[in-house]
């Protein structure tokens, strides 16, 4: 009996030890791969995820998008065009070396020097002056005017070490081409593990493109280490493959399980959380103004732009009923917006409540507005980007007709909607926008400030809406350092263009996960998929 | 083989089989036709399809082209459902609120009209352009079927989606990509034959009358190219029909509003892990019902109109 209890003992000790062992590994089948290991290559969800875990940047957020300290220790607006941080001291890049302001110069210089990116970072480095390195863990970073922006935009990319990367002992920081900066490293040359050093709680262990890209834990890392020893990202594009990849035991975990495979998923024992994203999919008007424009795919309005007239607008936001969509297309996977972006990000208000679906009081606004028997229109949308993308315009389409606006579907690839969208070729089009900084200025910025290239107002602005009010609400906030008072400013900004139905919100994606029932992860409002965040137990 | 007179030649003069005195071919064809039970099967479903898709807008209970009939909130009811206007979703609904059998009636009917529409064009041109090239020979002969073999060296549906992906959306533009990805294969067809017919004593005859070159290519020559091409066509229209749920299954074709059989069964695809089974399963049903009707049909005439298996 004694030895038997004796073994038994053993055994479990045994066991114990066997376990964690095999379980320190996590398979992640992600929705789409990388498109580079580069950090600087690519500004696009998919390699920000993979960048914070190996490249890390001065400043992090949190799951809801709140900034708080990363590389950098603290940092302030020391006056109204200059901000200081202080680096963390004690943190080393994977290969050894001590991290210092001198990569951050570097990281800030190579960024506009990437070649091929299609769409690289120089979009958070815009607004630096000048860079001044005091000492080794100070960083004094010049704005030409006020720029409460800058701490968000340090969160935005990340640090390469400028030793590794062969930094001349001269570099310099010179808005329009640095000094010293050597010969930057290609992007390409990111995939050898040895060459991709970054401060981060992963090192890059293998990679095969297509297939697979694991990572290893950095054992000298500054921070909590991460439970994970190897973390293996599996790209499954396919929605049901990959869910099946799940079911199966192939992969611990999944990025986007569809909506309609929730039950199927929750039958096999599998856990699904889902968190509310940045991403507001909405309809755009076009509101173009010139004399001549003709809107395209708008009939029986005798060539008037019938979107100029903010009832036609109002009537259509009535139209549409968004609990149903909701309800019966996302499957309350999502929650309707009556704004640009989700309570409780900076600059949301909680009283801006969705539009309620009225019909009759669409068909009403219609008939003020001289449309008592609607026009016809055609409804752009793309069918693979969004979540039920041409689903969801299926239905708005059906509710616009149903107030008379008699609409038809033209739907298509991302790559040929966005094109198409951006010369103008629809008069109605669906998309979304995702927030990157998690903050209003950033969605009133792109989606309903007026165009103009100078400042980069109203870049994804194609239904061209104009409004002086919100232009300069907007501009306001962007100078202004005070977080209360910014606040405020793009509250009103937001209300502004919203009850002049600039734009017509539908709702805020949800991000769904699915994984083991051992695992743990807060879904991010992001929608990012870090592994360093997932957690084992419950 | 004995000829007419080449004044007198008809279509039917030159036939291989001939008539029998007092039967005529017409007959003769059909009660060969029909002589197997597999035969009626194909006919009778092909004539019953054709009629439901005719029919479709006096038949089916919903429009499901007019959104203003649709409502999401019936969206997936299963079938045997009520809806709200009173009727029952007999076939379920999808996800839009679409009554399936109302959707597959039209889309049946969308379905083979761009299957035959498209083969009617493409064989008109295609079998044109190859019995010219037949009768002309040499270096335009030889050109004509180089480009032919190229297009036919390129797989169909790739050729289809690019010119798709470029135009967008539409039914006419579904059937001039068919048009452009078909004529070939009744181009190689007629000229085949037409390559065999044109060194008979007839099209000499022919020539030695002085009778103009059109006349005796698409008056002699081509009557006579005519029994493979129905074949060809026939088994065509069913591949066009494919082709076309193929592209709408792929997101290029039909615009969503108007759902061909293809389309629905994209559309329910993604519910098929989930249990709903009806939306893809039943249009599914009755496009192979379709596709099938059709081949058993082309089947039977490639064996009646075949000279080498009739007895």
């Amino acid at each position: 009996m004694v030895v038997s209890r004796t073994a038994l003992l053993a055994g479990t000790v045994l066991a114990c030890v066997a376990v964690p062992a095999v379980a320190q590994e996590l398979k992640i089948g992600v929705a789409s791969e990388a498109t580079s290991i580069d950090p600087h290559f690519h500004n696009v969800g998919q390699n920000n995820a993979l960048r914070r875990h190996i490249f890390e940047s001065l400043v992090f957020v949190d799951a809801a998008q709140k900034p708080y300290p990363g590389l950098a220790a603290s940092w302030k607006a020391v006056d109204d065009t200059t901000w200081e941080f202080k680096l963390r001291p004690g943190v080393k890049f994977s290969n050894g070396q001590d991290f210092t302001a001198r990569d951050v110069v570097y990281s800030v210089c190579r960024i506009p020097t990437v070649e091929n990116s299609p769409s690289n970072f120089t979009i958070a480095t815009k607004g630096i002056e000048s860079m001044e390195t005091p000492d080794p863990l100070t960083l004094v970073v010049k704005t030409k005017g006020p720029y409460p922006l800058m701490p968000l935009d340090m969160g935005v990319f990340g640090i390469i070490s400028a030793q590794a990367s062969g930094a001349g002992a001269d570099l310099k920081f010179k808005k329009g081409g640095c000094e010293g900066l050597g010969t930057p490293p290609k992007s390409a040359d990111f995939n050898d593990p040895a060459k991709a050093v970054g401060t981060g709680p992963y090192k890059l262990a293998e990679y095969t493109r297509g297939t697979r890209l694991a990572l290893e834990r950095n054992d000298g890392y500054w921070g909590a280490k991460p439970h994970w020893k190897t973390v293996v990202f599996r790209p499954i594009t396919s929605a049901g493959p990959r869910v099946a990849a799940l079911v199966s035991g192939d992969v611990d975990m999944i990025e986007n399980p569809p909506i309609q495979d929730f039950d199927l998923i929750k039958k096999a024992g599998l856990t699904i959380v889902q968190g509310l994203s940045n991403r507001i999919i909405y309809v755009h008007l076009d509101q173009f103004t010139g004399p001549d424009w003709k809107t395209p795919g708008v009939k029986g309005t005798d060539g008037k732009n019938p979107f100029l007239d903010k009832r036609v607008r109002q009537a259509m936001s009535k139209a549409i009923n968004r609990d149903a969509i909701v309800d019966r297309i996302m499957g309350g996977v999502a929650k309707p917006a009556g704004e640009l972006l989700p309570v409780p990000l900076f600059g949301t208000s909680e009283d801006r409540k969705p539009e309620k679906y009225d019909p009759e009081g669409a068909k009403k606004l219609l008939a003020e507005a001289g449309y008592p028997n609607g026009f016809e229109l055609t409804l752009g949308s793309p069918n693979d980007r969004y979540i039920n993308d041409e689903k969801v315009a299926q239905a708005v389409a059906q509710m616009f007709t149903r107030v008379g606006i008699k609409t038809g579907v033209d739907s298509m690839t991302a790559s040929t909607f966005f094109s198409r969208r951006n010369k103008y070729e629809f008069s109605a089009y669906l998309a979304g926008w995702g927030a990157d900084t998690g903050e209003m200025s950033n969605s009133i910025v792109a989606l309903i400030a007026t165009q103009d290239a100078a400042p980069g107002f109203g870049n994804t602005n194609r239904g061209r809406y104009s409004n002086k009010t919100v232009d300069e609400l907007t501009r306001k906030a962007l100078t202004t350092i005070d977080d209360k008072e910014r606040e405020k400013l793009l509250q009103e900004a937001s209300k502004v263009g919203m009850e002049d139905y600039g734009i017509i919100p539908l709702h805020f994606e949800v991000t769904p996960w699915a994984f083991r029932k051992t695992i743990t992860y807060t879904p991010r409002v992001d929608q990012y998929t870090l592994a360093y965040e997932v957690k084992p137990g419950q | 083989m004995t000829q007419a007179l080449p004044h007198d030649l008809g279509p039917a003069a030159a036939e291989p089989i001939r008539a029998e005195r007092g039967e005529s071919l017409l007959r003769r064809r059909l009660s060969a036709y029909f002589d197997t039970p597999l035969a009626f099967v194909g006919a009778g479903l092909l004539v019953l399809l054709l009629v439901v898709a005719i029919a479709a807008p006096w038949i089916a209970p919903q429009n499901p082209y007019d959104l203003a009939q649709l409502d999401i909130m019936d969206g997936r009811l299963a079938p045997g459902e009520k809806a709200a206007a009173g009727f029952t979703y007999y076939l379920g609904t999808d996800e839009q609120g679409r009554d399936m059998l109302s959707a597959i009636l039209y889309g049946l009917r969308i379905s083979l009209f761009v299957g035959v529409v498209s083969t009617l064009f493409a064989c008109t041109i295609g079998a044109s352009i190859g019995v010219a090239a037949a009768y002309a020979g040499g270096k335009v002969e030889s050109f004509v079927m180089r480009v032919v073999d190229l297009q036919l060296s390129f797989p169909a549906i790739l050729i289809a989606l690019v010119l798709l992906a470029v135009w967008g959306r539409g039914i006419d533009k579904v059937i001039i990509a068919l048009v452009i990805v078909q004529w070939a294969y009744y181009a190689r067809t007629v000229r085949g034959s037409a390559l065999v017919e044109r060194g008979r004593e007839y099209i000499e005859a022919a020539r030695c009358l002085a009778l103009p070159r059109s006349r005796i290519v698409f008056r002699h020559l081509l009557p006579n190219c005519l029994p493979p091409l129905i074949v060809v066509a026939t088994v065509q229209v069913a591949h066009a029909i494919a082709l076309e749920a193929t592209l709408s299954f792929l997101g290029v074709g039909v615009p969503v509003t108007e759902p061909s059989l293809g389309l629905l069964i994209k559309n329910g695809y993604d519910y098929l892990l989930s249990g709903k089974y009806w939306i893809s399963t039943y249009p599914g049903v009755a496009l192979v019902i379709a596709i099938v009707a059709i081949n058993l049909v082309g089947d039977r005439l490639r064996d009646v109109l075949n000279p080498r298996l009739s007895r």
